[in-house]
């Protein structure tokens, strides 16, 4: 069933990356779609501007479960303003495959809990 | 009981006392049980009952207004084949022996204050209430965790007592015991349990979990409601849960105190939700574990933790489709079937129709 979505969403449903929490982390946030009650939180640890480490927690659908493993591995090395500013396009395309746009917004939520964080730890800093 | 106490509470602000009768023992097949209670205010209302059918708590109410005014207590012994027979034409019954007294209910009346202060005491699972028959105005408590307060006149009798009252915490069971080397009818005790409520966790707030809570809830569960919708875990939707929360459920669990007096119900009816649940809640020892789904939905969650390394033993933990099998179609007829089965469960009781013939348990099974 879960290859229905493609190989990158199976792949990182099934073993998912960065999967856990931070022993000190800089920032966390989580947050839930109000409908289905998928439920994702990132934390991160941020150095001189920069996310050096990514975990995740969710108790998500396969393709958010998936966004979020790949969000992870995407966002780790990135500037907290590139990583505020990470296009949808871009996880959508490294999903590998062309979601309904039905299932687009399982796969935004992790998305936008990630902006949210980076949102935070720099309003936090200020 | 817990809840009677609490009921009282509230009476305490307007009336100075109530009359408190206390079933002390019960012999034969009578339709009481040791340490149920009822109360009768001085305008005739009535909180709690002594026997499940009612059938003695007249006699209660008709000594209610000496009590109160004389303030002495008083011991009756009812023969409920005597009563019954002239009453209804048949018999229950055996004889329940039932305490009369007078309760103050003023802050610092010592009995009043020992009830208050055992009801209060939210991490206890138990505590054992002890007074002398002969002297029911001295009290000794004593908690679950071993803490104790009062005494009954000497350090002997409060050391006998201390050690009886905790084995009758742990048997979860009222009634009266000898102390120390007197007479043993002037030496008799009464040994009130009082057990904490069990704990239900609903996992999910949906439509079932409503009637689920409200049921539960008059059962006497201290009900927990978890749910990851922020929308859905509203306090208002559950006002008989004393906790709901949202969250990330497995790891709500993880904070819940997962004994063997816990039950728990998952309506939440969502894999991404079950499967990580399960997992926590099969790595504890809850004394009951109900899924709602169909049995088609059930081998698909169950194979999912089969895949994750959990035995066919522990998958045998969780009753899904749950429930015992009444014909449930609506929300609130599913809640009642759900914790139908629980009570069954936790009784050891097979949940069949008690017309079709079972033997007769004894006493004190459950």
């Amino acid at each position: 069933m879960i290859d229905l979505y493609g190989q990158v969403i199976a792949d990182h449903f099934r073993h998912p990356r960065n999967r856990g929490a931070l022993d000190a982390a800089d920032v966390s946030h989580e947050d839930a779609n109000a409908l289905c009650g998928d439920r994702v939180r990132f934390e991160l640890r941020v150095v001189g501007g920069q996310v050096v480490a990514a975990r995740f927690a969710a108790e998500a659908c396969a393709v958010a479960t998936a966004a979020a493993s790949l969000l992870t591995v995407l966002v780790e090395g990135l500037s907290v303003d590139r990583a505020a500013a990470l296009p949808e396009d871009t996880l959508l395309s490294a999903l590998g495959t062309t979601l309904r746009p039905a299932r687009v917004g399982c796969a935004r939520l992790p998305l936008d809990v990630l902006r949210a964080a980076v949102a935070k730890h720099e309003g936090n800093r200020r | 009981m817990f809840d009677i106490i609490r009921q009282l509470e509230a009476v305490g602000g307007t009336e100075p006392a109530v009359a408190m009768a206390t079933v002390v023992a019960v012999r034969g097949p009578a339709p009481g049980r040791e340490g149920s209670k009822m109360f009768v205010l001085p305008g005739g209302a009535v909180v709690g009952s002594v026997t499940l059918g009612g059938c003695i708590d007249a006699r209660a109410i008709g000594e209610a207004d000496a009590v109160l005014a004389s303030g002495e207590p008083r011991l009756l012994t009812l023969d409920l084949a005597e009563e019954e027979a002239t009453e209804i034409g048949f018999s229950c019954a055996g004889t329940i022996e039932l305490l009369v007294e007078r309760l103050e209910l003023s802050p610092d009346a010592p009995l009043w204050a020992s009830y208050r202060r055992i009801v209060s005491e939210e991490e206890a699972e138990g505590a054992c209430l002890v007074r002398l028959l002969r002297d029911p105005a001295r009290v000794l408590w004593v908690l679950s965790d071993g803490r104790s307060d009062g005494s009954l006149g000497s350090a002997s009798i409060d050391a006998a007592a201390r050690a009886h009252a905790s084995a009758a915490i742990a048997r979860g069971t009222s009634g009266t015991q000898p102390l120390g080397d007197g007479e043993p009818a002037a030496s008799r005790a009464l040994f009130e349990v009082f057990r904490a409520p069990p704990r239900l966790i609903v996992v999910g707030a949906g439509p079932v979990s409503v009637p689920l809570v409200e049921l539960g809830r008059t059962l006497g569960f201290r009900i927990t409601v978890l749910d990851p919708r922020p929308r859905l875990a509203r306090p208002e939707r559950f006002p008989g849960a004393a906790e709901v929360q949202a969250g990330m459920v497995s790891e709500l669990l993880s904070k819940e105190p997962l004994g063997p007096s816990t039950a728990v119900i998952l309506t939440i009816h969502d894999p991404k939700v079950e499967v990580p649940a399960l997992r926590a809640l099969l790595d504890s020892r809850v004394g009951y574990l109900g899924m709602l789904g169909s049995r088609r939905r059930g081998r698909a969650v169950l194979g999912a933790l089969a895949d994750a390394g959990l035995g066919a033993e522990a998958l045998s933990r969780v009753h899904v489709p749950v429930g015992l099998d009444i014909g449930a179609r609506s929300p609130a007829e599913i809640a009642l079937s759900a914790l139908a089965e629980l009570i069954a469960v936790t009784r050891g009781a097979p949940g069949g129709s008690l017309a079709a013939g079972k033997p007769e348990r004894k006493r004190g099974a459950a």
